[in-house]
């Protein structure tokens, strides 16, 4: 066996790992970033931007604004059609108590003109 | 006249007298209907100075039973607690003969028996006026199915159609209420039991 040989196998034989050797692998694993952690935590951080949350805020005050003008016109509306059927209502039934009231006095008007021996 | 313009003649005249013959057979179709198809009168709009026009179908009455909250309004609630419709054309002209018989014609052509049945029907010749209460009702003589008032007078038009259980002597007791006239004495009116004719 020449020396090189001999470097050779003293570099390539097989060592035991130091004590505590896989625990410190592990505890410098953790601190590591996981694959797609780093998108989630820039997305994260992006969402925690003051800027951001007040805009935020603000979308949803408006988005809660148009729900109650809707709400409100909907309801305006609603209140409009019901006055209206409510006064048409008042109107058909005046319209059509005299018309009946009318027919009815004209009948007994006629009754009472005719003698008793014609009816 | 080729063969095929022949052939078109012949099965639109046979279509024509088939559909005579289903006309003279048969009633109209809306004869049974309390719903009166009063369409015909929507021209008469242009011609009137005055014209009412109310069209209330189950939905809109429901809606109005809801606003009709005054102390008021309670007997008039009453009266549409259970109708199924109420429409009303009422046209006030300037001048007469602004309609013609045809018109109410066509409203008389859809009142028409076993259903449809008038109760009253007051003319003043006098005066050129006529009004006609009719009412529909089920062959067993159930309740009310609807009603209908035709009100002819030379300056005025009034057809009133009621689709449903209308209390006829809830609806006479509204005279003075409602902002409704008071038409003077009238004595209190008794159910109707037949048909009642009279002319003046």
């Amino acid at each position: 066996m020449n020396p090189f040989e001999e470097k050779l196998r003293n570099a390539l034989r097989r060592k035991a790992p130091s004590e505590g050797f896989a625990e410190k692998v592990l505890a410098r694993t953790r601190g590591l970033p996981q694959p797609g952690e780093k998108t989630w935590r820039q997305f994260g951080a992006f969402l925690a931007l003051p800027v951001l949350r007040w805009a935020a805020a603000t979308v949803a005050v408006c988005l809660l604004i148009v729900a109650g003008l809707v709400h409100h016109q909907r309801q305006e509306r609603l209140r409009r059609e019901g006055e209206m059927a409510r006064t048409q209502v008042r109107q058909a039934l005046r319209i059509a108590s005299v018309k009946l009231n009318v027919a009815r006095r004209r009948v007994q008007e006629i009754g009472r003109e005719t003698p008793p021996s014609r009816l | 006249m080729n063969v095929t313009q022949g052939k078109i003649h012949i099965n639109a005249a046979l279509i024509l007298a088939g559909a005579m013959l289903l006309g003279a057979f048969n009633p109209p179709a809306f004869a049974q209907n309390p719903k009166l198809d009063i369409k015909n009168l929507e021209p008469l709009a242009k011609k009137a100075s005055e014209v009412v026009d109310v069209n209330l179908d189950g939905t809109l009455l429901k809606l109005a039973s809801k606003f009709m909250t005054d102390e008021d309004d309670k007997e008039g609630l009453e009266i549409i607690k259970n109708l199924k419709g109420i429409y009303v054309k009422n046209f006030e002209f300037d001048k007469p003969g602004e309609y013609s018989q045809a018109d109410v014609e066509a409203i008389h052509e859809q009142l028409q028996r076993p259903l449809w049945s008038r109760i009253v029907s007051a003319q003043s010749k006098k005066e050129g006026e006529t009004t006609e209460v009719y009412l529909m009702t089920p062959s067993d003589g159930g309740t009310i199915l609807g009603m209908a008032i035709i009100d002819a007078e030379p300056r005025e038009l009034t057809i009133v159609n009621i689709v449903g259980p209308i209390d006829i002597e809830k609806l006479s007791s509204l005279e003075g209420k409602m902002g409704i006239p008071r038409l003077g004495k009238l004595e209190p009116a008794k159910k109707p039991e037949g048909q009642h004719e009279t002319q003046k």
